[in-house]
């Protein structure tokens, strides 16, 4: 097997960890292809295996626990993340949210018992991650703020962003019930949105996936509603 | 069971016809119909669109998957007067 080096790593946690704290995680991290709604982290289970995202990204949903139904996306996580951070490095053990893949690609997943013993050995890495962590809450926060206060089609124009970031060109696979699922909101909803960025230029769709044509448009579109929780990203972990 | 494609069409502003591409699957035209209003329904009260000027001035489209038009629905009948 080729040894894992830090600064080869296509996720941007792993790059940015010094050697040292790197080496604690990698005889231990195993590269698995993910697959289009795989579920990752299960809601209310002990958390056992993360995932660093290399491609692809995985959508955080919540759905209202017991009876609830359908679910809303809260958050997305990409190659500037981990997935299954919050509940293990916060001693949770489990969390009522499932993660499940959006984008199907390649990570590295790494047991939880790893990573307790590595954070417990490292003061860096342990606050390395917590960083993370924060800035991971600070992307859920402008989820709420952005469903409260903007219309659905900025909505999408920020959740669109935010996959173009973690997507590895211009083309974003979706259909229309996805986006309806991701945004909590009616399908027509959705196509109406989609239609109102591609008729402004701003995006090229066709069935079952949107180009990214404008990305300085679409972040005049979102207006403010994307962008602090990526410039603390570049703050806190490091500029992209 | 057919699938039914929910178009939506608007009088005023930008948007002319929001086409349907995905559709659902109902048992049959009966169940197109509740399907339609419900949706009409739910966009008027929930869905805020910067593009949407006016759910009133819109009509919900349903065609089948030969894509012949099966009935539309105004939205403005999906909800009482005194609404």
């Amino acid at each position: 097997m080729t040894r894992l080096q830090p600064s080869a790593s296509a996720n941007g946690l792993l790059r940015r960890l010094p050697p040292e704290d790197f080496d604690r995680l990698a005889p231990d991290l195993r590269r698995v292809e993910v697959e289009l709604l795989q579920v990752l982290i299960a809601p209310g289970e002990t958390v056992e295996t993360l995932y660093f995202p290399e491609s692809g990204y995985g959508s955080v949903v919540a759905n209202g626990g017991e009876g609830g139904t359908g679910g809303v996306e809260i958050g997305l996580i990409g190659r500037e993340g981990l997935i299954g951070a919050a509940p293990v490095l916060l001693d949770a053990d489990r969390t009522p949210h499932q993660t499940l893949v959006q984008q199907a690609g390649t990570m590295l997943s790494l047991p939880a018992s790893a990573l307790t013993e590595a954070v417990g050995r490292s003061e860096t890495l342990r606050r390395f991650l917590l960083r993370y962590v924060h800035v991971h809450g600070l992307q859920v926060a402008s989820t709420a703020y952005s469903n409260a206060t903007y219309t659905i089609d900025v909505r999408l124009a920020r959740w669109l962003l935010m996959c173009h970031d973690r997507a590895e060109g211009d083309e974003i696979r979706l259909t229309h019930d996805f986006v309806a699922l991701m945004l909590g909101v009616q399908r027509a909803s959705a196509t109406i949105a989609v239609q109102t960025l591609e008729g402004n230029g701003l995006i090229r769709a066709q069935r079952g996936r949107v180009t990214i044509r404008d990305r300085t448009r679409l972040r005049e579109m979102a207006n403010g509603s994307y962008g602090s929780a990526e410039a603390e990203y570049a703050r806190l972990i490091g500029p992209s | 069971m057919p699938r039914y494609f929910f178009s939506i069409r608007c009088d005023t502003g930008p948007l002319d016809l929001a086409v349907d591409e995905e559709g659902d699957e109902l048992p049959d035209v009966a169940a197109a119909r509740r399907h339609a209003r419900t949706l009409a329904q739910d966009l008027i009260a929930r869905h805020r669109m910067s593009l949407i000027r006016d759910w009133f001035a819109c009509t919900v489209e349903v065609t089948d998957e030969a894509g012949e038009r099966v009935f539309t629905l105004p939205f403005a009948d999906t909800v009482p007067d005194s609404f």
